[in-house]
């Protein structure tokens, strides 16, 4: 398992720095999607089952494609990343490097404070799917609806509150007019989208 | 399946949970790709979720697992919105430099 | 309360002139000519009312005096309501009969004017305004009216506000009037402060409460008479006043409102009677102001001026009266005054109108054939002023002067005869200079010894259109006459109607017989007032003064006292002690304190702010990454300050 990890963990930096340092955003998709699959292997090794699946399947299944969409659409025909000179400050560079050899040292004296660093303590097996067993995607259930019921609700209300502004923002260009009949267009712009994924 | 107590200290995932962090944040900082600066936080956001779900390991303690969860739904919200603003600037000015896009000077 | 606790008449009495306002003023261009007979109807039906309640109001039940109707009560001490007891009820008699008269007049004077609804609606609110100040039975209601009648004043007195002159004296009037209001809003706060009422007949039961305040009380009631009364030296506003219509000046600036501070001083007679320093005040004031005004009276030309400084002097008379606590003499020059005052000035309309608008006498002459009534009126009055025995003025005067000896004030008695003397010369002069000898108005003015002609009349249109019945304005002035020499046949004796009247109001006097018997008085008051007719006569009237006329007048305009011709310098002091400073004080504030103090405070905390500012801004690159720069350094400290906190532990 140590063998593992260190693997894991080496395959998912790699994989971290190709996705910040790809010249072409497609490539960096590519990393990420990488980055995601270790990530989820991890997630295995920490019994964490449930998430692991959701980290497959929300992650590289829906965000990274929605990631490949966008580029698809910006990629056609011209070059619009970098229009104008690199105008961030000289400064940056160093201070990302000093802050992360000052965290680097605080990440360290954590790990080695003796109440946080355990070794991981062994668990009760039994099937997946089996109450009790920690990691189980029943036991997980069992925590997400019931003492965790109202933030997974607030959970479903972002989420459509993000889908309302997404379609606010990339939808069929409203030019100004009066409050209420703007309101009809956003409504209907709202329909015609509701259909649209009907159909889909 | 799990009954071996597992052999990695808890402070190793600390240490490759921050070091993917800074990587995010490096990614954020440096780069003037918008899509980059977004995938950067989604790098940023599985760090933290490394972070809880080893710490809920930890401490056999399932709470973890339930931020994770509410964490990747938020970065889900996070990631289409981010995308949409992507796609009206570039409808708006041919360009996504964010280097160019700086209304809110002083 | 009162009488019959409840008398709805005086809610006709006193509201009917102001339903004339608001008609005059909401149907003005429907009603045109017509405005004058809402006018006028609008003052006679009070006057009637008034007469019918002459029984009431004289009857007296218990402590209380003349019919009373509650309005309303605001708060406990303060109680609203209507009083017409004899005192209010002579006010007003004259406030509505005389005022009756002269808007009859009004509708002949104004005939040509176009504005002449606006007009009637002015004197009809200003007898409102007059009628809430006497019939009320509180000192709010009474300072309500006094502000009212300031106001009207204003109106009135700007009724012609195309002219600069006219404006100008409506707000000297107005702000002088203020001050008077001031100060009589600070004696009912004395009054509430220590007796907790404002009501008459509350405060006047309870005056020794006031200890050692009653003299301010007082004080404060008589700055607000003074200036309604144009008493010394709150007078100035008076003369200019007559910048108004003549009417106006008749009804307001001689019959009814400047006697307004006779009445106060007249319905506060226990306080007055209570203080003697307030009396010694009151009196030498009121005596200053007579000896004043027909000194000034002497100097002037403008027939409407020497009448406004003889108004000046008669109040003098009245403030006089009342001040020495010869409440009923003062009380009855007033309404002796109202008469023969009120008749010269419409007299004097008649003349002003018939040389269409000429006011200075060395430009009239001969105006007895031109206008007889006027003469013969205006002799009546001009006689009952100079106080000739068997006119009107000459009862009244008699009284306020020897009460002036009586209640023991000699020097007040000196100053009257005095000024007695002078009234009957100035009267005189005016009377002989302008209905003697020969029209001169034709002259060059310059060899009259006039300076500045006065311009053609502005507001009058053009003549010869449809010119006013002419019985409109003789009658009124007729009427006025006659009463000038009948109005002191009521004062007649020990037991004379008016005696009996105000022995309900004032209380009986026993004083100790002074050096000099009433007889004596009248013989001395007569000798003096004959003399000032002789010396009038003998350098106006002779035959051959009046064929020298055109060359004394211009003589007599050129050697005229300079203290004289200067008004004793009032303008010029209150200009110096008030205006001046006042002016300084608002230039210093506005380009000194204003610009620099609070206008650099207020800039001075923009440049910070503006600093601070360009301050920051340079922090707000706009750059995306930057500001995730900052972002994540700050996140780092917070990191390190956990970190440190974990390690201390």
């Amino acid at each position: 398992m140590t063998v593992a990890f260190w693997i894991l963990a080496m395959l998912l930096i790699a994989s971290a720095i190709f996705v910040i340092t790809a010249q072409k955003p497609v490539h960096s998709v590519a990393g990420l999607l990488a980055h995601f699959l270790f990530l989820a292997i991890t997630y295995f090794m920490l019994s964490a089952e449930f998430l692991a699946v959701i980290q497959l399947i929300v992650y590289s299944g829906a965000i990274l494609m929605l990631f490949v969409f966008v580029i698809a659409l910006l990629s056609s025909g011209v070059m619009p990343f970098s229009a104008g000179p690199d105008r961030l400050p000289k400064i940056a560079a160093p201070a990302i490097v000093v802050i992360a050899v000052l965290l680097g040292f605080v990440a360290y004296a954590v790990s080695r404070e003796p109440a946080v660093t355990p070794t991981l303590r062994g668990i009760a097996s039994g099937p997946v799917g089996t109450a009790g067993v920690f990691g189980s995607v029943a036991d997980f259930g069992h925590a997400l609806f019931t003492l965790n019921l109202l933030p997974f609700e607030i959970t479903a209300f972002i989420l459509m509150v993000a889908v309302v502004g997404v379609i606010l923002l990339a939808g069929d260009q409203v030019p100004y007019v009066p409050t209420r009949r703007r309101a009809r267009l956003v409504e209907r712009d709202m329909r015609e989208a509701i259909v649209r994924a009907g159909e889909e | 399946m799990h009954e071996n107590l597992l052999p990695v200290a808890l402070g190793n995932y600390v240490a490759l949970s921050s070091v993917i962090f800074f990587i995010g944040v490096a990614g954020v900082v440096l780069r003037r790709n918008p899509l980059i600066m977004l995938m950067s936080i989604e790098l940023m956001w599985n760090a933290a979720n490394l972070l809880f779900l080893a710490f809920a390991r930890a401490w056999l303690n399932n709470a973890g697992h339930i931020f994770a969860f509410l964490v990747i739904t938020v970065a889900a919200a996070e990631a289409a919105i981010g995308l949409a603003i992507v796609v009206l600037v570039f409808r708006s000015r041919a360009n996504v430099d964010v280097d160019e896009i700086a209304l809110m000077k002083g | 309360m009162g009488v019959a606790g409840t008398y709805p008449l005086l809610f006709a009495i006193w509201l009917v002139p102001l339903a004339g306002a608001i008609v005059n003023w909401a149907f003005g261009p429907q009603l045109k000519r017509a405005a004058g007979v809402v006018g006028c109807v609008a003052l006679g039906a009070p006057f009637v009312a008034t007469l019918l309640s002459w029984s009431i109001a004289t009857q007296s039940s218990g402590a209380v005096t003349g019919a009373q109707q509650h309005l309303l009560s605001w708060m406990p001490g303060f109680d609203f309501g209507l009083l017409l007891d004899p005192l209010s009820l002579i006010w007003a008699l004259i406030i509505t009969g005389v005022g009756f008269l002269i808007h009859v007049y009004s509708v002949g004077y104004m005939w040509s004017d176009t504005a002449i609804a606006r007009f009637f609606a002015y004197m009809n609110f200003f007898v409102f305004a007059m009628l809430t100040l006497v019939l009320s039975d509180n000192f709010v209601g009474l300072l309500v009216g006094w502000g009212l009648v300031g106001l009207a004043s204003y109106f009135l007195i700007g009724f012609w506000f195309f002219k600069p002159t006219a404006v100008a004296a409506a707000r000297k009037a107005f702000v002088i009037n203020v001050v008077g209001d001031v100060a009589i809003m600070f004696a009912i706060f004395l009054m509430f402060a220590k007796l907790g009422s404002t009501s008459f007949a509350t405060v006047f039961a309870h005056v020794p409460a006031l200890g050692n305040w009653l003299f301010l009380t007082c004080l404060f009631l008589f700055i607000g008479a003074a200036a309604k009364s144009a008493q010394i030296p709150l007078h100035t506003w008076l003369p200019d006043a007559m910048e108004g219509p003549t009417p106006v000046s008749a009804l307001i600036h001689a019959a009814t409102m400047v006697t307004a501070g006779v009445y106060l001083v007249a319905r506060c007679w226990p306080l007055w009677s209570a203080s003697h320093d307030a009396q010694l005040l009151v009196g030498t004031i009121g005596g200053l102001t007579a000896l004043a005004g027909a000194l000034l009276g002497i100097a002037q030309w403008d027939i409407k001026r020497i009448l406004a400084y003889s108004t000046m002097s008669q109040i003098g008379y009245m403030i006089m009266g009342v001040g020495v606590t010869a409440y009923q003499a003062g009380v009855a020059h007033f309404f002796t005054h109202a008469f023969f005052k009120a008749c010269l000035f419409l007299g004097a309309g008649i003349v002003i109108h018939e040389l269409s608008d000429e006011q200075d006498i060395r430009r009239m002459g001969g105006m007895r054939s031109r206008a007889p009534v006027a003469f013969f009126a205006m002799f009546a009055a001009v006689l009952a002023i100079s106080g000739f025995p068997g006119f009107a003025g000459f009862f009244s005067k008699d009284a306020v002067i020897f009460g002036a000896l009586e209640h023991g004030h000699p020097w007040l008695y000196v100053v009257g005869i005095v000024t007695a003397g002078i009234t009957a010369y100035y009267m005189f002069r005016l009377f002989f200079v302008t209905f003697f000898g020969t029209y001169r108005g034709d002259l060059d003015p310059a060899q009259l010894g006039v300076t500045s002609p006065s311009a053609p009349a502005a507001h009058e249109p053009a003549h010869g259109e449809t010119h006013a019945p002419a019985w409109l304005m003789a009658a009124p002035v007729a009427i006025l006459g006659v009463f000038s020499v009948i109005a002191g046949y009521v004062m007649i004796g020990a037991n004379s109607p008016w005696n009996r009247l105000f022995a309900l109001t004032f209380p009986a006097e026993n004083l100790p017989a002074p050096a000099l018997s009433e007889g004596w008085t009248t013989a001395i008051l007569f000798v003096v007032m004959a003399a000032g007719i002789a010396i009038a006569y003998l350098r106006y009237a002779t035959p051959v003064a009046l064929a020298d006329a055109p060359a004394r007048l211009r003589a007599e305009s050129q050697r005229l006292p300079a203290p004289l011709v200067k008004l004793f310098y009032f303008d010029e002091v209150i200009d110096w002690v008030l205006v001046k400073p006042s002016l300084a004080l608002g230039r210093f504030f506005g380009s000194i304190f204003d610009p620099d103090v609070i206008d650099g405070a207020v800039r001075g905390l923009v440049r910070f702010n503006t600093g601070l500012g360009a301050l920051v801004r340079g922090a707000q690159t706009g750059l995306l990454r930057s500001y995730a720069l900052v972002i994540v350094f700050g996140a780092a400290l917070f990191a390190v300050y956990y970190a440190l906190q974990g390690a201390a532990h």
